[in-house]
């Protein structure tokens, strides 16, 4: 029953987040717009490259929708609202969001063309980048709660949320969050106006309506992370548990669609360095004070 | 619920994903099909299908990172056990760990000196 609904909320989810999105990027809010680009998107051709790697081109968008589904199941949107309350929660969703990096390079190589390929590539080196930024965070967040199941760490937040508790790890993983969903300004694999795409390039009519349905639920899957991770899930007063999740996750959805509108992207190699050599000292700084203050305050 | 039949949800849903793509394309593939004309099918460079395999063109410039990166996903494996047990065993803990992660950070600091750190 629980999975019906949770599956259901993330469809909503996702035609919310498409909406978003269309305002936070475009500034026109239309409440039908999705449903028909969606629909035109099933009535245009989907062509398949020639010479193209039709098992890895195939396969590429349908990999990332079951990588984005596979996080969102570790994700509690209320007391007992979650697919699988798995005692490994935290580490599951690190596992499953490595099939990302895995998805974008075979949907890059997948159609032989040069701008996928390039793209898939670049994915790589920002997976470098990004990686180690998503599981470190996450790391400190498991001190505190002494647990990695996800239920367990949104209770631990009770008292105080970890956003205030170690604010520092809480930006390292909103941005390394963008890294991974590859929204602008980390946005290299598909670089509009730069690589004619990327790898959403040779995609067309529904393989591309997978392609954006797999990236709107990957960037629900890393909202709500954050949102259990940092912003104490599902707690908060007056509206139900369930209402506090939508309001949390859509608001961070949102916020982290629009900054790429003030920000110019930022290039493979200026992302590497600074992720390296200031988000690395700075996530090992988090984890160091976040144990610090674990072992002298109880909470 | 046990722990296998959590494991057996996620491998439903992951089949029911295969499932709706399926109809998806079945759906697509009712309201039409792709015309064959010359010349649609080439990937989008220059208008003709290139003469060599395009994987060639692409340089991994990255590689000190990706050698750190060996190293500290490495360390990860242990910190997720460590950080659940964290609270339990004190001080013992965070000093062992620190030990740990400052080699480790020592030799992020060494491979920053060499020259690691940088687009190749």
């Amino acid at each position: 029953m629980s999975i019906l609904v949770v599956l259901l909320s993330l469809a909503a989810g996702a035609y919310a987040l498409a909406v978003i999105e269309r305002w936070a990027v475009h500034g026109h809010l239309s409440l039908t717009g999705p449903a028909w680009a969606a629909l035109a998107l099933l009535g245009r051709e989907s062509l398949l490259a020639r010479k193209s790697d039709r098992l890895f081109f195939e396969l590429g968008p349908v990999l990332l929708l079951v990588a984005g589904l596979m996080a969102v199941a570790v994700i509690p949107l209320a007391p007992g609202l979650i697919i699988t309350d798995l005692a490994t929660g935290a580490l599951f969703l690190n596992a499953a969001l490595a099939y990302v990096l895995v998805a974008l390079i075979m949907a890059g190589w997948g159609p032989n063309g040069a701008y996928a390929m390039i793209a898939g590539w670049r994915f790589l080196g920002q997976f470098i980048a990004y990686a180690m930024l998503i599981v470190m965070p996450i790391t400190a967040v498991a001190m505190r709660a002494e647990s990695l199941s996800t239920v367990e760490i949104v209770t631990s937040q009770e008292q105080l949320w970890n956003v205030l508790y170690q604010p520092m790890g809480f930006i390292l993983f909103v941005v390394a969050a963008m890294g991974l969903a590859w929204l602008p300004p980390l946005d290299l694999p598909d670089a509009t106006g730069e690589l004619a795409g990327g790898v959403e390039a040779e995609y067309t009519g529904v393989r591309l309506a997978v392609l954006r349905l797999a990236r709107m639920v990957i960037i629900l899957a890393l909202a709500g992370a954050t949102v259990t991770f940092y912003l104490g899930g599902w707690l908060g007063p007056w509206l139900p548990p369930w209402a506090w999740s939508a309001i949390k996750i859509l608001a961070v959805a949102a916020a982290m669609l629009s900054i790429g509108r003030y920000m110019p992207r930022i290039r493979e190699a200026r992302y590497l360095a600074l992720s390296w050599k200031l988000g690395i000292s700075l996530a090992l700084a988090n984890i160091f004070v976040v144990g610090v203050i674990a072992l002298v305050v109880p909470i | 619920m046990s722990e296998l039949s959590q494991y057996a949800i996620l491998f439903g849903l992951s089949i029911g994903v295969f499932g709706l793509v399926l109809s998806l394309y079945g759906l697509a593939r009712a309201i039409g099909r792709a015309r064959a004309e010359p010349g649609k099918d080439v990937p989008a460079t220059a208008g003709t299908l290139s003469r060599d395999p395009v994987w060639v063109r692409y340089h991994a410039r990255y590689a000190g990172y990706a050698l750190l990166f060996l190293a500290f996903d490495m360390e990860m494996a242990f910190m997720y056990p460590w950080a659940v047990v964290y609270r339990e065993e004190g001080l013992i803990a965070l000093l062992d760990m620190g030990v740990f992660l400052a080699i480790l950070f020592l030799g992020l600091l060494y491979g920053w000196s060499q020259g690691a750190l940088r687009r190749q």
